[in-house]
């Protein structure tokens, strides 16, 4: 009879980010503040914005715990924030290819953030065509972050896919069309070399 | 190789059949113009000999409706006598080549020879350098990844692939890529080896293009 003078703590639901929550967003604002200001640094050195958008969020509670039980970690914490590295998840879409590398190398120079590991998919082209640049950062050697860096093509092929992965048990000829959605990303990959190397020519008239 | 003869004079017929079958050919026969046309709706062919005088539909109206529904077979026309304006005519409505009346069959069977040889050639061919491939048909250009290249761009790689090593003017280039378009000049080739230069670079191949503006390029293995 004494446990019903305790609290009851047991059905209080527990954030997968502990204690971390604010933690997180306030990362992650630094982040897209640091970004910000590479981008306003750019656009006066190029006289244009070179980031299309720039999209940050916080994986949900829900989808961190389905990562966890999917990589079989238990739902805790520390799997979410040091096992798992993309609590935070960052999204820059650029206009041009070379802007790509330009804010990689300027994030990176920042002393509060060091790369963790980075995925060219932009050279390193997958086999179905996904184009993209993905790197892990950990800022203040506390937090980490993915940011996937791309280029507007690269972002609508990449949205294309995704909703045809929903749309593949329908059936249908799914070879035809893998093979025609490699061909447009190579296409598409191709349309981006050509307008980058137009914008070097304009700028060299200059 | 498939090969559609119409000839409404039916020993001929015979004849040309059997002699394009005994050099491996496969042949289907027809005796009239509206024949043929069917039996171009119905398959496929390498190539198609086409009588001018037939009952029916003549060579050159079958010739002109195949023409005019995009079907791009070379076509062997056969002219009585030597009539130059049957010659012509066919010409103009579309053939690819005329063989007068009465003819050798070994002349018969090395235009037919030449004609499928054209097209076999013009058809999609891998050619490779250093360590990339360009498909001439779809236009894919691989190495470390791939790209698709534009038709001039295919075009102008394939070019300087054949001759790789070697120094290309800006002249000779134009001449052989943008032949008959006046409105291609020097900027239009460095600016086109310029897109070429990035996406060899961008599909990591181990070649390289080099030269300056209206003067020679140059592609070679890194």
């Amino acid at each position: 009879m004494s446990t019903l003078n305790q609290p009851v703590v047991k059905d209080i639901p527990l954030s997968i980010y502990g204690t971390s929550g604010p933690l997180l967003e306030e990362t992650m604002q630094m982040v897209l503040e640091e970004i910000t200001k590479i981008r306003n640094e750019m656009a006066g050195e190029l006289g244009m914005d070179p980031v299309e958008h720039l999209l940050g969020r916080i994986k949900s509670e829900e989808s961190m715990r389905e990562k966890c039980r999917r990589k079989g970690l238990p739902e805790t914490p520390e799997s979410a924030l040091e096992k798992i590295h993309d609590a935070i998840g960052l999204r820059v879409v650029c206009a041009f290819l070379d802007d790509i590398y330009t804010i990689r190398d300027r994030l990176l120079a920042l002393p509060r953030i060091r790369l963790v590991e980075e995925k060219d998919y932009i050279r390193h082209v997958k086999p179905n065509g996904y184009r993209s640049f993905h790197m892990i950062i950990i800022v203040d050697e506390k937090i980490y972050a993915e940011i996937q860096l791309r280029t507007i093509s690269m972002d609508t092929w990449a949205a294309l896919e995704h909703h045809l992965k929903y749309k593949k048990e329908i059936g249908g000829n799914t070879a035809l069309i893998s093979a025609e959605l490699k061909r447009c990303a190579d296409e598409l990959a191709s349309t981006d070399s050509s307008m980058q190397t137009l914008r070097d020519m304009i700028r060299e008239l200059h | 190789m498939k090969v559609l003869i119409a000839e409404d004079t039916t020993d001929l017929n015979r004849v040309v059949t059997v002699m394009l079958q005994k050099f491996g050919y496969e042949v289907d026969s027809v005796y009239d113009g509206e024949a043929a046309l069917e039996q171009l709706e119905l398959s496929g062919y390498d190539a198609v000999i086409l009588d001018i005088m037939m009952p029916k539909m003549d060579g050159i109206t079958a010739l002109k409706n195949m023409r005019s529904r995009g079907i791009n077979v070379p076509v062997l026309m056969l002219t009585a006598k030597s009539e130059v304006d049957d010659r012509v005519a066919g010409l103009d409505a579309g053939a690819d080549d005329y063989l007068p009346k009465p003819f050798a069959m070994k002349e018969l069977l090395a235009r037919v020879n030449a004609m499928t040889r054209r097209k076999t050639k013009y058809s999609g061919s891998l050619v490779t350098y250093a360590d990339f491939s360009l498909n001439t048909d779809t236009l894919e250009l691989a190495a470390e990844n791939s790209v698709r290249l534009s038709m001039k761009e295919c075009e102008l790689l394939h070019l300087l692939a054949l001759h790789g090593g070697k120094e290309l003017t800006t002249d000779y280039i134009l001449e052989h890529v943008w032949r008959g378009d006046d409105s291609a000049d020097e900027s239009t080739v460095y600016l086109y080896v310029k897109y070429l230069k990035r996406k060899l670079a961008g599909i990591g191949a181990a070649a390289q293009l080099t030269g300056e503006r209206s003067g020679a390029y140059m592609l070679r293995s890194k």
